[in-house]
């Protein structure tokens, strides 16, 4: 081999070198516009960085929600590694992105410590799925599975995030008995729910998923962030409200509902709605007038549309910016036990996130209480818009731009924000 | 009860009221008589509606209502109404159709339809009430109700009236389609199988609707629905239904488990045969000749024998091929006519006596016939020997046949194979190259050949002569061992993908295994490499090796970010870290 052919392949060596290690001010880029190829992967990135003590920047309203990280070889191989599209930035372009949203309706967030995530949820299989569980386990984001026994018990002290989604904290089971109460498969739901409140040292279900909702408002009050979707939003209200209500029906709990319920609501101690009127009638699968689709009722059912998400000012309303990044601002409706919120339940303090325009019910939902914050966000699966029982679970492989899932793990990230003292 | 009491009290007002519309009607009914045989206005109304002229076409349809036309002529109304955004202009002469004819159906039907789209339930619940009441006992009107409730997507409701008919009838019998279509709207898998194996039993037509309903069933409860249909005693057209449902789900080799064991019949036999026309369709031979076969057992005829026969040859089993066509011995079939013979029968016999290693009988009966055969079938036929006799080891006779062809066959792809099986790379490379083959061994062949530069390869020619003898264990070893010598260069890493995928195929992974892993190692450039790894993860992740599975699958990402495999890799990963729903 020739000498000149020996340095050319050392002078090749030394560049590639050069071009591979990067420069000590680089950062990734994590784009969540459309040249996002996973944009829920993407989430996973950045809660896992946290997770390992790295810290990074939620870039609002700056190409879809960017985020930004430090640029480690770990962080290029797992982006790698779950497809998520990631730009490599020195310090001149990262000079530019930041005069660009100094100058715009954009911000840079810190992000700092990932939240830890509890996800309320029986441990038996059901016929049906959890949106953010399916988002949760797709992005890689570790969460634990905690139910009536682990509340009880004082778990939820534990973590700082937690989700709920298809639970009917009135403790009437959503009221499958009217279909299913032949099913294999509530009969075992009804007994296990029995057990647990015999277990815990309560008369009945109702009286044990009124305490669980209990403690879970008291969670958000002592500064816990909550995330609801579908049932679960409109029925911890009911409970919290009706805390001491009777408003489960006979087949339930032995006693028909309180005639008097709807007066002797206490809506101080809730979180979003005010004034709501109950479903009387066990026989109608409604529970309320919180839910403005009604899907699972006959004559009341209303058609799907479209929602809009709010654009906030990044500076000023940076909590709300975090929970409406997104690559689309018109999302495709989907159903749930609880589709949408009525407005005229709502509490003035209430931020919409979204809603249908024109239409009486709004989507999405955010607020806070005492020192937490809760969210609300109607409806059961955003790729699924029919999502019946025993239906197969969602692929989210087949759905990694979904903008509907993207609010789901906008929730995840925000508690993670550093909070940071208001321009004026 | 009370409703009974309430008309006694208004009865006298009633019948007052009713006395003139009634009247009226008998005028009516003169005039109709008199129009009766003139359909005019109902045709001219279908041209009007289909020129999408609604507005004129509504009077005709309304005047053909007096004729005898009357149901196709509401039918027409109720149509164009719905266009021109005017249904409830048809309630008025529905109340006065069901006055004329309270038995007549459809006018029922459309009334409920029309009251519904409108949305006045009060109405449609009292018209439904008088149905059940004027026609006590007869299920329709529930099973029309239920029909509108489930098309809402209101199971509950529908739930409902289904139970009230059950009280009232005594029985639901009669309503087995609603529950099972109602059922399977509400989850309820294995209950909805059961109403519609009830269903079946009297209306073999609802197969298709059964299939239709029950397909979304989750892969948990498939195994109910099977035992629901596979019970005793035996119904086509449930095992019909199942064997739809499995075809559907994917298992078509369970479908065929549903049909197999039914009595032979009339009804049996067409299950076997639609079963069967399906797997030659999607050329699941082995399929399609076990349900031919069966067929075979109901009623015997020339065409399903040899149809039958042609699906066992295609199935690689020529056994079976010749003991339904039998060249010669007491049960041959009588052929009356040898030009026939020769386009049908003969050929397949020929080609079966090839493959099981029987090429002189096969020449000696292809001689027999010889006259009668096209020189393109007499060519593709002496082909098939030829390779009957490199299935016996005899390559001079091999040759020997084709140069019976003319000088067309040394230049055939025959010849070519010949060329290979023989090591001489250099005279298969030009005759394969123009092959007309399409077949997934030419391919391998092709793509194997091209990266050897070398102008013979015994080895490699040793290992396709295995793989043309049926030997897959055999040739897998040869090509491997054609791997290990120099001559064959570039392509040492193809050689050991195919050795690899014959092992796999033979549900040997230890050993496909190992030749993945080497390819991955020791040929880590070359284009096998990501193809080898990301086969080498799924056999892991099928043995239950999940963390491997994860880190060979990160291996190929990392490593080979350009592959058109890394999306595949990638979804293989998050199944194996059960990131995503499992479709099985």
């Amino acid at each position: 081999m020739s000498k000149v052919s020996t340095l050319r392949r050392a002078v090749a060596a030394l560049l590639f070198v050069l071009a591979a290690a990067p420069a000590a001010a680089q950062r990734l880029l994590v784009p969540m516009d459309d040249a996002q190829q996973d944009h829920l992967k993407a989430y996973g990135i950045m809660y896992n960085a946290l997770k390992d003590g790295l810290s990074g920047e939620w870039l609002l309203n700056y190409r879809g929600g960017a985020f930004l990280l430090p640029d480690t070889p770990e962080l290029r191989k797992r982006a790698a590694l779950a497809g998520v599209t990631v730009e490599p930035m020195d310090d001149g372009q990262l000079g530019s992105i930041r005069a660009q949203i100094a100058n715009s309706n954009m911000d840079a967030v810190p992000l700092e410590k990932a939240p830890r995530i509890a996800v309320y949820s029986p441990p038996e299989a059901l016929p049906w799925d959890d949106a953010v569980t399916l988002a949760l386990k797709y992005a890689g984001i570790d969460y634990t599975r905690i139910y009536d026994d682990e509340v009880e018990h004082g778990d939820l002290s534990k973590y700082e995030w937690l989700h709920l989604h298809h639970e009917d904290f009135t403790g009437q089971l959503n009221k499958f008995y009217l279909t299913y109460r032949e099913a294999p498969w509530f009969i075992e739901l009804m007994q296990q729910n029995l057990q647990a409140a015999k277990r815990l040292g309560f008369a009945n279900i109702p009286a044990l998923k009124k305490d669980v909702a209990e403690k879970i408002r008291q969670f958000v009050e002592r500064g816990g962030f909550l995330f609801a979707m579908c049932g679960a939003t409109e029925t911890l209200e009911l409970a919290i409200a009706g805390h001491d209500v009777d408003l489960a029906g006979a087949y339930i709990d032995g006693t028909p509902m309180d005639d008097d319920a709807d007066r002797k609501m206490d809506w101080k101690r809730s979180f979003a709605f005010r004034d709501a009127h109950l479903e009387h009638s066990p026989f109608v699968n409604s529970m309320s007038d919180i839910d403005g689709h009604q899907v699972n009722v006959p004559g009341r059912r209303q058609p799907l549309g479209t929602f809009t998400l709010f654009n906030f000012s990044a500076k000023f309303d940076p909590v709300p910016s975090m929970l409406v990044q997104n690559h689309r601002a018109v999302v495709s409706d989907f159903y749930g036990v609880t589709t949408s919120f009525t407005r005229a339940v709502l509490k003035p303090s209430d931020v919409i996130l979204a809603e249908e325009p024109g239409a009486p019910w709004v989507k999405y939902l955010h607020g806070d209480y005492g020192k937490g914050t809760w969210t609300y966000y109607g409806g059961h699966d955003p790729e699924d818009p029919q999502h019946a029982i025993g239906n197969a679970p969602t692929d989210l492989s087949l759905h990694k731009n979904s903008p509907g899932y993207r609010l789901i793990l906008n929730n995840v990230l925000f508690p993670a924000a550093k909070k940071k003292p208001l321009k004026t | 009860m009370v409703r009974g009491a309430w008309c006694v009290a208004r009865g006298p007002l009633l019948l007052v009221l009713l006395c003139a519309p009634r009247d009226a009607l008998h005028a009516q009914r003169d005039t109709v008589n008199a129009q009766q045989p003139d359909t005019t206005a109902f045709y001219k109304a279908l041209e009007l509606e289909s020129a999408g002229k609604y507005k004129e076409a509504a009077p005709l349809f309304r005047m053909a209502l007096n004729t005898t036309s009357a149901v196709s002529a509401l039918l027409g109304l109720e149509r164009v109404y719905a266009e021109l955004g005017w249904s409830d202009s048809l309630l008025a002469p529905l109340d006065m159709l069901i006055r004329r004819s309270p038995r007549e159906n459809v006018y029922r039907s459309v009334q409920l339809r029309t009251l519904q789209s409108l949305g006045r339930d009060d109405k449609l619940h009292a018209a439904i009430d008088r149905w059940i009441a004027e026609v006590p006992g007869d299920p329709t009107p529930y099973r029309e109700y239920s029909r509108l409730l489930l098309q809402r997507g209101l199971t509950a409701s529908a739930d409902s009236v289904i139970r009230q008919a059950r009280q009232r009838l005594g029985s639901s019998n009669d309503l087995q389609l609603e529950i099972a279509q109602l059922r399977a709207a509400m989850g309820l898998w294995e209950e909805s199988a059961q109403a519609w194996r009830l269903a079946l039993a009297t209306s073999p037509y609802l197969e298709q609707a059964a299939i239709y309903a029950l397909t979304p069933t989750p892969p948990a409860t498939r195994s109910a629905i099977r035992q629901v249909f596979l019970a005793a005693p035996i119904d086509v057209a449930s095992r019909r239904a199942l064997a739809g449902l499995e075809v559907g789900w994917g298992a078509p080799s369970e479908g065929w488990l549903a049909l197999k064991d039914l009595p032979p019949d009339s009804m049996s036999a067409a299950a076997w045969t639609d079963f069967a026309t399906r797997a030659e369709a999607e050329e699941r031979w082995p399929l399609a000749r076990d349900a031919l076969v069966a067929a075979l057992r109901w009623r015997r005829t020339p065409e399903a024998t040899l149809r039958a026969a042609n699906a066992a040859l295609r199935a690689a089993d020529p056994g079976t091929a010749l003991v339904l066509l039998p060249p010669e011995g007491p049960n041959a079939p009588v052929v009356t006519d040898s030009a026939r013979a020769a386009r049908t029968t003969v050929p397949i016999q020929a080609r079966a006596l090839a493959m099981v290693g029987r090429p002189a009988a096969a020449e000696r009966l292809v001689a027999r016939y010889d006259r009668f055969f096209t020189p393109g079938a007499r060519t593709a036929l002496t082909r098939a020997i030829a390779l009957g006799w490199v299935r016996t080891g005899d390559m001079a006779r091999a040759r020997a046949s084709l140069s019976t062809t003319g000088t067309e066959g040394d230049s055939s792809d025959a010849a070519g194979w010949l060329a290979l099986y023989e090591g001489n790379l250099r005279t298969a490379r030009v005759l394969l190259r123009t092959s007309a083959e399409t077949t997934p061994e030419l391919a391998t062949a092709l793509a194997i050949i091209a990266r050897i530069h070398a102008d013979s390869a015994p080895a490699l020619g040793r290992a396709f002569l295995m793989l043309a003898r049926n030997d897959s264990a055999g040739a897998a070893t040869a090509f491997v061992e054609a791997a290990d010598r120099q001559a064959v260069g570039e392509a040492t890493s193809i050689l050991l993908a195919t050795g690899a995928q014959l092992r796999a195929a033979l549900h040997d992974d230890t050993q496909a295994i190992t030749l993945w892993r080497r390819i991955v190692e020791q040929e880590s450039t070359t284009p096998e490499a990501p193809s080898a790894e990301l086969e080498w993860a799924r056999a892991l992740r099928r043995h239950g090796d999940a963390p491997a599975a994860v880190a060979r699958l990160e291996h190929l990402i990392l490593t080979y970010p350009q592959s058109a495999l890394v999306p595949q890799a990638r979804r293989e990963l998050d199944l194996a870290r059960a990131g995503i729903p499992g479709t099985t």
